[in-house]
């Protein structure tokens, strides 16, 4: 890409090094890009339609907290990004007036300060996002949003190709090294249909706006209600 | 001038259809079209390889061309068919010479006409995927400049075809990821929605979700489906397995 920015060779030597140290190809992914975009953690999104299908990989436990708020909220810089296809930066969440009041909220309560959203395309197929998020608040370089343009690329085409390889109608297993937490989600949003008489998109609704009106994370509610603990009834 | 202004039009046409969603057929009628337009010549025709590697017609700019390009196809033999073999230009008259070459196409393509052809390979590096193909009622072959500029429109037409080819392959994936993960979803709520309605656990009801799907040999994502959907109801679930494992 550009003369003297990075090159998708050299991202994926980089993630290559991290996936060395064993870690799953989607962590060191996102490590690699803590390592050389000026940013203090990532997180990567698939987004299909306007459900969030969930994180595939975090750089560590703070970006893990903030992709729960987003995924959560269904709300922020990220999704912002997946809907329009651009990328989508805050570079200062304390500062802002409208945008995402919630997810600024969750996080900064998690220590992030600034969160830039890359849209995950390949020509204009767009299938998620790349969020970078950082401890202190201040705005990417140019050289910075062109380096991470390349990242969110490579991770793009990274993604089709494991998925390309994969038998049909099951999702590649390299995209399956995620955290289970989230099928609990949906199993959660299965018996909240029934136990609230509705459909399971709105049950979906309901299971978010438990969690975030008693500042839970969705996973663990939706583990309580899926093994029967909890009724939103 | 005006051919200048007129090749500059014809680049960004193309160009435009490069970026756009576009019909692969549809794009090579106009080029054959436009190739007709802007050098001398009296017919075009653009015929690409399929999986095989067979040659195939695929465009033209008339119906005579049309039936030109399936006799060489038929009889195996051409300049269209050397240019696609051996990824060379073809320019020729059809003279005697051309008879010698090509013994059952050449006295064919005079009957019908014509009287010097031109045929370029479409390549893009080491990957020759099919022929444009020039016929003319005139024995004058192509001027260099006429060979540069067609030359060019068959770089483009190539670069658009296997630009597409990507394209669509690209977007074929992302639909199966996006639909491999939707099922997943589906199937996780189904397994909330059975394991309330008949108050058993989730994997009880994933159990029996896949029991009733492998009596009824239906796919367990289609079950699910139904399930959610509410054209299956969750107590049927029970009835037909026999003795699930707790």
């Amino acid at each position: 890409m550009a003369v003297n920015g990075l090159e998708p060779e050299r991202f994926a030597q980089i993630v290559a090094d991290r996936v060395k140290e064993d870690r799953d190809p989607l962590s060191s992914l996102c490590l690699a890009c803590t390592d050389v975009l000026g940013v203090t953690g990532a997180g990567l999104m698939l987004i299909s339609g306007d459900k969030s299908l969930g994180c595939i990989g975090v750089s560590d436990d703070i970006a893990a907290a903030v992709e729960e708020v987003e995924y959560t909220l269904g709300e922020g810089p990220c999704i912002a990004a997946y809907n329009d296809k651009i990328p989508v930066f805050d570079p200062d969440l304390n500062d802002d007036g409208e945008r995402w009041p919630e997810f600024r909220q969750g996080a900064l309560a998690a220590g992030v300060v600034a969160a830039f959203g890359f849209p995950l395309l390949v020509d204009r197929v767009c299938i998620g996002a790349l969020n970078l998020y950082r401890d202190r608040a201040g705005s990417l370089t140019e050289r910075q949003v062109g380096d991470a343009l390349v990242a969110a690329d490579v991770a793009s085409r990274t993604v089709l190709t494991w998925q390309a390889d994969a038998p049909p109608g099951m999702v590649a297993w390299q995209l399956e090294a995620v955290p289970n937490h989230r099928v609990e989600v949906h199993q959660a949003a299965g018996r909240i249909s029934v136990q609230a008489a509705v459909s399971v998109d709105d049950a979906l609704v309901l299971l978010r706006a438990y969690a975030f009106s008693r500042s839970r994370p969705i996973s663990d509610v939706a583990r309580d209600v899926a093994e029967g603990r909890l009724r939103l009834d | 001038m005006a051919r200048e202004r007129e090749l500059l039009t014809t680049f960004i046409e193309f160009a435009d259809t490069l970026i756009d969603e576009y019909d692969v057929v549809e794009f090579l009628h106009r080029l054959a079209e436009r190739c007709v337009e802007l050098v001398d010549a009296s017919e075009a025709g653009i015929m690409l390889a399929d999986r095989d590697g067979e040659l195939r017609y695929v465009a033209s700019s008339s119906e005579r061309m049309r039936l030109i390009e399936l006799f060489e196809l038929q009889h195996e033999q051409g300049p269209c068919l050397d240019a696609f073999r051996d990824g060379v230009a073809v320019h020729s008259p059809l003279d005697t010479d051309a008879d010698t070459r090509w013994p059952r196409f050449a006295p064919h393509a005079r009957d019908v006409g014509f009287e010097s052809v031109s045929a370029l390979p479409m390549r893009l590096r080491n990957e020759v995927i099919g022929a444009l193909n020039l016929f003319s009622s005139s024995p004058h072959l192509l001027t260099d400049d006429d060979r540069q500029v067609v030359q060019a429109l068959a770089d483009i037409a190539t670069i658009g075809i296997l630009q597409e080819r990507t394209l669509s392959d690209v977007r074929v994936v992302a639909s199966q990821l996006e639909v491999a993960l939707e099922s997943r979803v589906v199937i996780e709520q189904a397994k909330g929605i059975v394991a309330e309605r008949n108050s058993v656990s989730i994997d009880t009801a994933f159990t029996l979700l896949r029991s009733y799907s492998r009596a009824h040999n239906a796919l367990l994502s289609q079950t699910a489906h139904d399930i959610i959907e509410g054209t299956l109801a969750a107590s049927s679930l029970t009835n037909t397995t026999k003795s699930p494992p707790t």
